[in-house]
């Protein structure tokens, strides 16, 4: 069986958002940050997993009837599983695509892990980071300067 | 030109050298001179947390330069007890004055305030992270005992770990070229590997040794720092390392003639007191160096030029 037909069996959308290029496993990772938005309590969701894919191998795919994806959800998705593509459906067709990558500013999503940090004390402080490497996997905090690993930062949502 | 002075990481070395440049203009300055400069100008002394030598270095400073400060020591006498948040504090002081020089033990404070207020903001510590005047004066001392910076071996004794003096000046010294460092450090509070890291693999040396002996024959400044105890959540492990290094004058006896001994101060007993009378001593000419420094900021940050 095509690649193709097989992508057919999670049902095709003529408006929405497909999350493609997931590397397979990480799939519901997407879908837990996903789920931590109050904006997407009431939109369908599908998850396909374990599709074969001539770039990975093997991938998951998301699609979500809904006509627009926030930033700042797919800010979450780029820091978490950077490298995924991103696409736009309208009429059954792709309107565009973004293959998003590790941003090199952080705005209000990580918590700094430094108690002495004064984001965690003045919490109306919106949390700022910026990486510090080429694969976005070390971030600076702008204000107490601390440098950490992302995968050890906390979310806000 | 930056409205305000937060971290020495935000300064490249040509906004350093101004600084420097600054400071020299106000020393070669008479005093009748100075006090012309700032009349009518009101500095925030805003400091959270206990200090001395910062705190009263800058208000000499602004007093000495004619202009007038208003502020407070501790946080029990403001309203941040009352429970006010600390950005609404700043929003309140900046309708009073010209310009906030602020201490705090939270960290990142300063560049807080930086974002909230139209006043410059001058950052007099923030916690373990950054005291940029501390560092801006200790190149001051350095280049005006040594005639440059460049090319100078430097060493660093004591609390290497916590210190934030240390890390501030050793990343300021990579930028004018000081490539050679001596860490004596206790096994506990040696410098943290990522200060050793450079873009530049093999260009900067960091020879670590436990023994002060070594530092004192080789190097041209001797920096040296108290074993800060507030930094050990064990106090059994303070006791083990506080005495571990104390310099003597008889120690200095291997030393290079221009050698210069500094500290941050206080000091404790890391340095004995029979070194104050030597020609090594540079560590109250630091301290005075701070007043010169300090008017040097406060006059850049309120925009005069000399």
């Amino acid at each position: 069986m095509k690649q193709n037909e097989k992508i057919l069996h999670i049902p095709k959308i003529d408006l929405g958002i497909v999350i493609d290029h997931i590397p397979a496993g990480q799939g519901i990772k997407i879908l837990e940050i996903i789920s931590k938005y109050e904006e997407m309590k009431d939109v369908v969701v599908s998850l396909g997993l374990n599709y074969e894919s001539a770039k990975l191998g093997k991938k998951d795919l998301i699609k979500l009837q809904m006509e627009y994806l926030s930033p700042e959800i797919i800010q979450h998705i780029s820091i978490m599983v950077p490298g995924v593509t991103i696409k736009a459906i309208k009429n059954y067709k792709v309107h565009s695509k973004v293959v998003v990558q590790p941003p090199k500013e952080i705005k209000s999503l990580l918590l700094c892990k430094n108690p002495n940090c004064i984001t965690n004390t003045e919490k109306h402080v919106p949390t700022l980071f910026r990486t510090t490497d080429a694969e976005g996997k070390k971030v600076k905090c702008n204000y107490c300067e601390r440098i950490f690993d992302l995968h050890e930062l906390e979310t806000v949502v | 030109m930056r409205k305000d002075l937060i971290s020495m990481e935000d300064l490249e070395k040509n906004e350093i050298q101004e600084y420097l440049t600054m400071a020299e203009k106000v020393e070669a300055m008479p005093l009748e001179e100075r006090v012309k400069l700032l009349p009518g100008r009101i500095m925030a002394a805003m400091f959270f947390e206990p200090s001395t030598r910062t705190r009263l270095s800058f208000e000499s400073a602004m007093h000495r330069l004619g202009g007038s400060v208003i502020g407070f020591a501790a946080k029990d006498a403001t309203s941040v007890a009352k429970g006010e948040s600390f950005t609404d504090t700043i929003h309140t002081v900046e309708s009073y004055s010209d310009i906030l020089v602020i201490r705090h033990p939270g960290e990142g404070t300063a560049r807080l305030a930086a974002q909230e207020s139209y006043l410059p903001v001058i950052n007099a510590g923030d916690g373990a992270n950054q005291h940029p005047t501390q560092t801006l004066l200790d190149l001051y001392t350095i280049r005006k005992d040594l005639g440059k910076i460049e090319g100078l071996k430097v060493a660093f004794v004591g609390d290497l770990k916590y210190s934030r003096t240390v890390h501030s000046l050793i990343r300021a010294l990579m930028k004018f070229n000081v490539t050679d460092f001596t860490l004596v450090a206790p096994e506990t509070l040696r410098l943290p590997e990522y200060f050793m890291h450079s873009d530049e693999p093999g260009r900067f040396r960091f020879h670590e040794t436990e023994r002060i002996e070594v530092a004192i024959q080789e190097c041209d400044v001797l920096y040296m720092t108290r074993i800060q105890r507030e930094r050990f959540p064990d106090l059994v492990e303070y006791e083990k390392v506080k005495d571990s290094y104390v310099l003597t004058a008889e120690m200095l006896s291997e030393a290079k003639d221009h050698l210069r001994v500094l500290h941050p101060l206080p000091r404790v007993n890391e340095i004995a007191y029979d070194v104050d009378n030597t020609k090594f001593a540079g560590y109250f000419p630091q301290a005075r160096n701070g007043v010169i420094m300090r008017q040097a900021i406060l006059l850049k940050h309120l925009g005069v030029t000399l």
